[in-house]
């Protein structure tokens, strides 16, 4: 049988807001341990999170407050969160030298104002993230990261993770060595995104002054556009191919046009956003819509 | 302590250094944002945000380009995503950049001649007007005719092309010039309105 | 300048670079009043563009007190009072950061170095030079990077960690990449795009070797 704590907190920081926390703890002899924990916010909050291995869950709701709900089965970690100011630290300690990854494993769900600013670093496990317009920096190794309606500077660096972003806005920076990436109706003005064994998928829009870099060593980099969508293009793939559906202009300037490797340089329509695709061998493919 | 030592010193966490590199670029980052915004106060706002964003990020920082162009690019976004978020739809930058025809007031005939402004415009006319423009074409006038920028440090800072940039100050100043015209024949009007009725029915 | 047209005069005219004494500028201006008052505007709003930057105000001393307060609470500024344990894992593991190891930041400094001595990508210089060049400075790049990962190797506890396989299978695909961008550069040493995957291989084996030392 669960027992049910309700315990009030005054979060001791020596500088910045002071925000009572509400801590509720229920614990099961049997095996989750679950801790959810409340914080008042300002504007702009700051979240960081750290967890070794597990699923972290955050969206936006209109609250300003911070809720962390945490899980986890094993003795041999906690879970924390404190705040400091107008930034709440979310972290999963491992309190054994020698630990199993399914013991390391914590689960998060969080509930952030929407303008909150997020540092997440999980490991493996995965990572979603909904609806937040703050700023966003998501690393992990292994863990797969799922951005959807996010907006803002958003950066995510993976090592074998792999990503997909859906209807995010703002910047996108993205770089894994082996996770794939999949980048679909996006608005966002600038997308930077490369992976060495990875394939990249865009379908997203391209928007006037957009910048859209997308690049890899190996595997496919797959874009697709409209007949109405207007950009500057180089595809270059330096020993795989490029095949290409859109009718480009070519460029003035005949000297653009790298001597090595298959390349295709032009204008589609006016020009309005810059779109560059690179490859070492991989195969390049610009799809119109259907 | 020259800049280059001050990121340096910056990106260890020393304070000195990132007040240093506070006091090199505050003022020409917070004229940016007052130019943008038209208030004091949000100015201010927003030009704390640009630093604290800078200062979150400092360590990322490589030195492929200019500081001072990495700097004034985030101040840009930053008061661009506040002007997105004021606005009354979602506004992306194409629309910031692109104004609808119907909006953009009516289209001037080329060859008409007009008015002329000099004489009549001064700096507190001009922010007004500045204020009235879409964000996009805002931020270049600003970069370029009120900061100095030339078009590639503003290619740069915009992350758009040269071509693009000087397109966008065209527009900007063709923007400006009907809303100052707008200006003038309204104040004209007030003036006459105001003489009439001073003169009274005698 | 050739111009016929107003529009075309107005779209291409910039204040200050178009030369009144151009020939084509001023003959266009003597017979077009709608223009020379577009010019004259233009000069107008240029100089009240001047006043307007002269005459910004002093930001508040306050935006940097307000600022200073917070980079202390956020643990960026360091020395801040009493922030203790907690905010130097912070600082230490999370993403605000980069990789913050020795080894990272020396690897970068020695990626920088190594590539600046190999020339200027667009010189047109021979191609055994580009050989030469780029072998001389990735061949000790190259050992430094492969004595940091068997440092780590040998210092690590937890070599069965999923995460640790990951970082090492993770390895082995950058070195195969390098490997295969070595034989490009081999072919082509004037080949930049070659060199620049080859420099960004490199990169990223210093990225993850870090990370493993991290652990």
């Amino acid at each position: 049988m669960s027992t049910t704590q309700f315990v009030s907190l005054g979060f001791n920081w020596k500088t910045g807001l002071l925000a009572p926390g509400l801590l509720l703890v229920t614990s099961s002899p049997v095996f989750a341990h679950n801790i959810e924990k409340h914080f008042k916010v300002e504007p702009r909050s700051v979240v960081t999170i750290h967890n070794p291995n597990g699923k972290v869950v955050v969206k936006a709701w209109t609250k300003s407050e911070v809720m962390v709900i945490a899980t986890h089965t094993s003795d041999k970690v906690e879970v924390d969160a404190e705040q400091a100011g107008n930034r709440v630290d979310v972290t999963t300690h491992q309190l054994s030298e020698t630990i199993s990854p399914e013991d390391l494993r914590a689960d998060y769900q969080i509930n952030v104002p929407e303008d909150a600013e997020l540092q997440i670093h999980d490991d493996s496990g995965e990572v979603t993230v909904a609806n937040v317009m703050g700023d966003m920096n998501v690393e992990t190794v292994g863990a797969g990261v799922d951005l959807e309606d996010a907006a803002g500077y958003l950066t995510v660096k993976t090592v074998g993770g792999s990503f997909q972003c859906v209807r995010c806005a703002g910047r996108l920076e993205v770089s894994s060595i082996s996770g794939s990436f999949r980048l679909l109706s996006l608005r966002s003005y600038h997308v930077h995104a490369q992976t060495s064994k990875g394939n990249i998928l865009f379908d997203g829009e391209f928007l006037p002054n957009g910048i859209y870099r997308l690049k890899n060593y190996s595997g496919v980099i797959e874009v697709h556009f409209s007949p109405g969508d207007s950009f500057d293009l180089s595809a270059t793939s330096l020993k795989g191919k490029v095949n290409n559906q859109a009718s480009l202009t070519p460029p003035a300037h005949p000297d653009r046009i790298s001597k090595f490797g298959n390349a295709i340089l032009g204008t589609f329509n006016a020009g309005h956003a810059k779109v560059e695709l690179s490859s070492f061998d991989g195969t390049i493919k610009i799809l119109k819509r259907d | 302590m020259p800049e280059a030592e001050a990121i340096r010193l910056a990106q260890a966490g020393n304070a000195a250094a990132f007040e240093r590199l506070y006091r090199l670029h505050n003022r020409r980052v917070y004229s940016l944002c007052l130019r943008m915004v038209g208030n004091t106060a949000e100015a201010e706002d927003l030009t704390q945000e640009a630093f604290l964003q800078l200062f979150r990020k400092i360590a990322t920082f490589r030195g492929e380009s200019a500081f001072s162009t990495w700097l004034h690019r985030l101040a840009v976004n930053v008061v661009l995503m506040r002007l997105r978020k004021k606005s009354a739809t979602e506004t992306s930058l194409d629309e910031m950049t692109e104004p609808d025809e119907e909006s953009g007031g009516p289209r001037r005939d080329f060859g008409t001649p007009d008015l002329r402004l000099s004489g009549s415009i001064d700096r507190v006319n001009l922010q007004r007007a500045v204020e009235q423009l879409p964000p996009g074409y805002k931020a270049v006038f600003v970069l370029h005719d009120v900061q100095g920028y030339e078009h590639n440090e503003i290619a740069e800072i915009m992350e758009c092309s040269i071509g693009n940039s000087k397109s966008q100050l065209h527009k900007a100043r063709m923007r400006l010039r009907e809303l100052l015209h707008e200006s003038m024949r309204d104040k004209a009007r007030e003036d006459r309105k105001a003489a009439g009725n001073a003169g009274g029915e005698d | 300048m050739a111009t016929t047209t107003c529009r075309s005069f107005q779209e291409q005219f910039e204040p200050g670079s178009n030369s009144p004494r151009d020939v084509s500028v001023q003959a266009h201006l003597r017979d077009c009043p709608a223009c020379r008052s577009f010019v004259e505007d233009l000069g107008s709003i240029r100089a009240a563009a001047i006043e307007l930057a002269g005459s910004d105000p002093e930001p508040s001393a306050q935006i940097w007190i307000s600022l200073r307060a917070q980079l202390e609470q956020e643990g960026i500024i360091h020395g801040a009072a009493g922030k203790g344990w907690f905010a130097d894992l912070f600082r230490g593991h999370l993403g605000a950061l980069p990789r913050p190891v020795l080894a990272g930041a020396y690897l970068s400094v020695l990626l920088a170095v190594a590539f600046g001595l190999s020339g200027p990508i667009n010189s047109r210089i021979n191609r055994q030079r580009w050989l030469d060049g780029t072998q001389s400075s990735t061949t000790p790049l190259s050992a430094q990077l492969r004595s940091f990962e068997n440092d780590s190797l040998t210092s690590r506890p937890d070599t069965d960690s999923p995460v640790t396989a990951s970082l090492h299978s993770n390895l082995e695909i950058v070195d195969n990449y390098i490997s295969l961008c070595q034989d490009s550069v081999r072919e082509e040493p004037d080949n930049e795009i070659a060199r620049d995957y080859l420099y960004e291989a490199y990169q990223q084996k210093a990225d993850l070797v870090a990370q493993l030392n991290e652990r």
